[in-house]
């Protein structure tokens, strides 16, 4: 089973985000920030990163620099609600960015595309 | 010894040198509150009062793309008229403001003459061949041009308006650009333009160059902050709102997509109801920005409109280990104002000083009176205080400390305050804490003043 792990500091998001993705048989951790995040990817093996960027604490993009310093092979998502975050140098290293609607079905498709690679 | 020296353009004897007096009331009307085109009208004036100094005429291009065009024109009819020009400029104590006036008579009467045939004229800066006066302009370089007629550079069409043989064409430049061209001349007195007038023309014309790139300037960042500001609040709206219609959208088609599990459908709804609710608080903390709604201000009590917003739930689970001390002295007179925002305006306060506190820490608010007839309500908290960088903004939009906040709550409170003919004072120690005073106007004191 495909392991995800999904930063995210909205809890609702949280929440719909672990049930829809485990209905889609993925395993899914959700964590709060990226403080949380990177506790957790020290400990374990992912799949693939969701990130949101605007967190408090260190951000998205902060989290990303990181990560990649860390773990080169993982591929990232950023999942957020500004648009124009798309031209930031550094959410140019995610392999996929997706903006925040109503439904899920974007974010679901580019997690199937990214895994079936 | 110190001795402090307090100057002003109109300190200038009329034995002192004049070239003193022109640079002076140049370099001051950089600093005058009126519009680039008056104060350039200031600086051709300068140019053109009296004969002893300086010249008779003086005429403004300005260009607009790559295209000089012609502006204005000035100058005296006939050499008394430019001796009494002299004499307004000379009057011991004469204000801008004058200067300004009698500018602008002189350029009402000649809007039909001399000015309109001037605003034909156009010349393009980046088309070869150059004809003076867009030659000096694009070669950056002051022209003295004599002998004009026989001179086959100057354009005839622009020499029929001039009709003089001698003329000075003084660029306005200010790094790469080029604002604009000054032609000056001694049409009147037909005296022949010496080399000072040169050079002192020059420098005017550096000044002028450098007054304009700096209005300019002024005016550019000020559109770029006010662009930033309203740019910074279109994507914090922007995620604000995303976030509780993601969470709609997605528990929503939960629902839809769901068997009966009574349990689930409960919860989504409570879910889908509290994102509801975030959407309609991002509508009301934007209000501010909206037109705020107010009534004509009533006279109503104070103390109540107190109590209630300190019992308010939200309020209530924020002051968890944090002391609240209310005080109200008795018998307050009733206050101007809408209670409704008055009430809103002292609960983003109080939010705010409860944010701001550490747990063991107080938060004290108190009604008495104060000012003249008046009420005064303080807030006052134990927390980190505001820094002294940002204290004087702090009721400015936007400009928030804390992470999910849209700024605004300082802002609004300020407008509520001026809404009703108060005003707020703020008083902050970093590490101690901070103090809002709110005044207050009451019936009495608005009779009092009249």
């Amino acid at each position: 089973m495909k392991k995800l792990l999904i930063v995210e500091d909205e809890k609702a998001l949280c929440l719909l985000y672990k049930e829809e993705l485990s209905r889609e048989g993925y395993d899914v951790t959700t964590v709060y920030d990226a403080e949380q995040a990177l506790a957790k990817l020290s400990q374990e093996h992912f799949d693939l990163i969701i990130t949101d960027i605007r967190m408090p604490g260190r951000d998205g993009v902060e989290l990303i620099t990181e990560i990649m310093g860390l773990r080169k092979d993982v591929p990232i998502i950023i999942n957020t609600a500004y648009q124009s975050y798309r031209e930031d140098f550094m959410t140019w290293a995610a392999d996929a960015y997706v903006v925040k609607s109503s439904s899920l079905d974007e974010l679901k498709a580019k997690i199937k595309e990214l895994m079936s690679r | 010894m110190i001795q402090e020296v307090q100057f002003s353009a109109s300190d200038f004897e009329k034995d002192e040198p004049k070239e003193l007096m022109l640079l002076s009331i140049i370099s001051q009307s950089f600093f005058q509150p009126f519009s680039i085109e008056d104060n350039l009208l200031v600086i051709l004036t300068a140019l053109t009062s009296g004969s002893g100094v300086g010249f008779n005429r003086a005429m403004l291009f300005r260009t607009s793309g790559e295209i000089l065009r012609g502006e204005l024109w000035l100058g005296p009819k006939s050499a008394e008229e430019a001796n009494s020009i002299w004499e307004v400029l000379s009057t011991p104590g004469i204000g801008y403001i004058e200067i300004i006036e009698h500018n602008r008579a002189l350029l009402r009467r000649e809007a039909d003459s001399l000015t309109k045939r001037i605003k034909a004229l156009a010349y393009p800066l980046d088309r070869e061949p150059l004809a003076i006066p867009a030659l000096p302009a694009a070669k950056r370089e002051v022209a003295w041009v004599k002998g004009a007629w026989a001179e086959p550079l100057v354009d005839k069409s622009f020499l029929n308006i001039l009709n003089v043989d001698e003329f000075l064409c003084v660029p306005l430049l200010s790094g790469d650009e080029i604002l604009g061209e000054v032609i000056l001349d001694n049409a009147i007195t037909r005296r022949p333009i010496e080399h000072k007038d040169v050079k002192l023309a020059s420098l005017c014309g550096l000044m002028a160059g450098n007054y304009m790139y700096t209005t300019a300037l002024h005016k550019k960042v000020v559109e770029m902050e006010r662009l930033a500001a309203l740019g910074e609040m279109a994507m914090f709206v922007m995620h604000q709102l995303r976030n509780p219609l993601a969470a709609i959208g997605g528990f929503t088609d939960q629902l839809l997509n769901s068997t009966n599990d009574e349990a689930r459908t409960r919860r989504n709804l409570d879910i889908i109801r509290k994102e509801i609710k975030r959407l309609e608080e991002v509508l009301f903390k934007l209000s501010p920005f909206l037109k705020l709604d107010m009534r004509k201000p009533i006279s109503f009590e104070l103390p109540p409109v107190v109590q209630a917003v300190l019992q308010s739930t939200n309020l209530q689970l924020k002051r968890e280990g944090i002391q609240i001390e209310v005080e109200m002295e008795a018998g307050l007179p009733e206050i101007l104002g809408d209670p409704t925002y008055v009430g809103e305006a002292l609960r983003n306060l109080v939010d705010n000083a409860l944010e701001a506190t550490p747990k063991g820490g107080c938060v004290s608010i108190r009604a008495g009176r104060g000012g003249k007839s008046g009420v005064v309500l303080t807030v006052q908290d134990t927390g980190q205080g505001v820094p002294e960088a940002i204290r004087e903004k702090i009721f400015e939009p936007f400009l928030s400390t804390k992470e999910k906040s849209l700024g605004v709550g300082l802002f609004y409170v300020k407008r509520v305050m001026d809404a009703c003919g108060g005003r707020i004072e703020v008083e902050s120690e970093p590490g101690k804490g901070t103090l809002f005073r709110l005044f207050f106007k009451t019936r009495d004191e608005r009779r009092e003043n009249g």
